[in-house]
């Protein structure tokens, strides 16, 4: 499970998706009614912030300190300043969103059948971020195409915020945090590799303070600490792992291969569930 | 973005609002959207506490500068 949502929370797939789909399908005994389920959730997503948080590590100490630079000058001077506020720009709707609406969507929507339903939409939405990124790409090679686009930092303000908001769409089991602020990106007008960095630097802080806000749950559920320890270490591995084949994999590639898996998967989910296999 | 005096001060005092209701979350006085009905909400009061940090920034980028 650790290795599971590390790996699907960074790859446009969505996590909580195959978080409820795949133990329904293998009979895996998690119940998300269980109070120790969130514990065991809240550990997995610290491992996943804390792999992130090594991988940027070097930026975010950029961000950090161009956040506090240009909020006491009260003026963007360099990216770093630029980018530390479009990613406080960023966090907020989806902060405001995921507080008030996270537990209500995900207790209506907590169902395998409409988890891979939502998988399906979610691949279908990939393929149109990319159908609409192709309309304005120009040049034969993708390096080419790619050099017409921006980096993160060049993100506008109101840009940032509508791919922040976004995030609250994940919500939704199915619907894939990385993929639609990756979207969010590409529409935006941002390179594939840099859509990347910027939806997983936007992922950080809202994974990393959700994960520390329920962490006074850890110390009353009365939980196997050793073995959830050891999930979420699986997690970060996975999700260090994830976050690198990504980056990499976008300097080129594109969203369409994750489209199809997820349209496949869900299809196939839908399948397995309906005829009990 | 646009500076003037006044939008600074009206983020300023925004940003107290977001200060004080973050203070009654935390407290378990305000239950206002919460899941349950009793005791503090940590997570409602954090989200105010950066929304008022959010605020103040905005209020300073605000603020007419002097030459």
């Amino acid at each position: 499970m650790g290795l599971l949502q590390g790996a699907s929370e960074l790859f446009p797939v969505s996590s909580l998706g195959h978080a409820v789909i795949v133990p329904s399908i293998l009979h895996w005994d998690f119940k998300q009614s269980d109070p120790s389920f969130v514990p065991f959730l809240v550990l997995l997503h610290l491992g996943t912030a804390t792999a992130l948080l090594i991988l940027y590590r070097d930026q975010w100490v950029l961000i950090i300190r161009g956040f506090f630079t240009a909020a006491i000058r009260g003026q963007i001077k360099t990216d770093p300043e630029r980018l530390s506020m479009l990613l406080l720009v960023g966090t907020i709707p989806a902060a405001v969103l995921g507080v008030f609406l996270e537990s209500r969507i995900k207790s209506l929507f907590a169902s395998p059948y409409v988890a891979a339903g939502f998988l399906i939409v979610n691949g279908l939405l990939m393929l149109g971020f990319e159908v609409v990124r192709r309309r304005s790409e120009h040049g034969a090679t993708r390096s080419e195409q790619e050099s017409h686009f921006g980096e993160a930092e060049r993100i506008s303000f109101v840009a940032a915020a509508i791919v922040g908001a976004c995030q609250a769409f994940a919500f939704l089991p199915g619907i894939s945090r990385s993929g639609i602020t990756i979207g969010g990106g590409l529409v935006a007008g941002l390179r594939h590799q840099e859509a990347a960095r910027f939806s997983f630097l936007l992922a950080t802080p809202v994974i990393l303070g959700a994960g520390l806000i329920e962490m006074p749950e850890l110390l009353h559920a009365g939980i196997p600490l050793g073995e959830y320890l050891a999930a979420a270490i699986l997690s970060g591995i996975a999700a260090y792992a994830s976050a690198r084949f990504l980056l990499r994999y976008f300097r080129s590639g594109r969203l369409d291969p994750y489209g199809w898996y997820c349209i496949a998967a869900g299809l196939g989910a839908l399948a397995l569930l309906h005829f009990g296999l | 973005m646009t500076r003037s005096r006044s939008l600074a001060v009206g983020l300023g005092v925004l940003g107290v609002v977001f200060l004080i209701i973050a203070a009654l979350y935390a407290v378990g006085v305000l239950q206002i959207l919460t899941s349950s009905n009793s005791g503090p909400h940590y997570k409602h009061a954090v989200l105010f506490a950066v929304l008022a940090v959010a605020s103040f920034v905005a209020a300073n980028f605000a603020r007419p500068k002097t030459a």
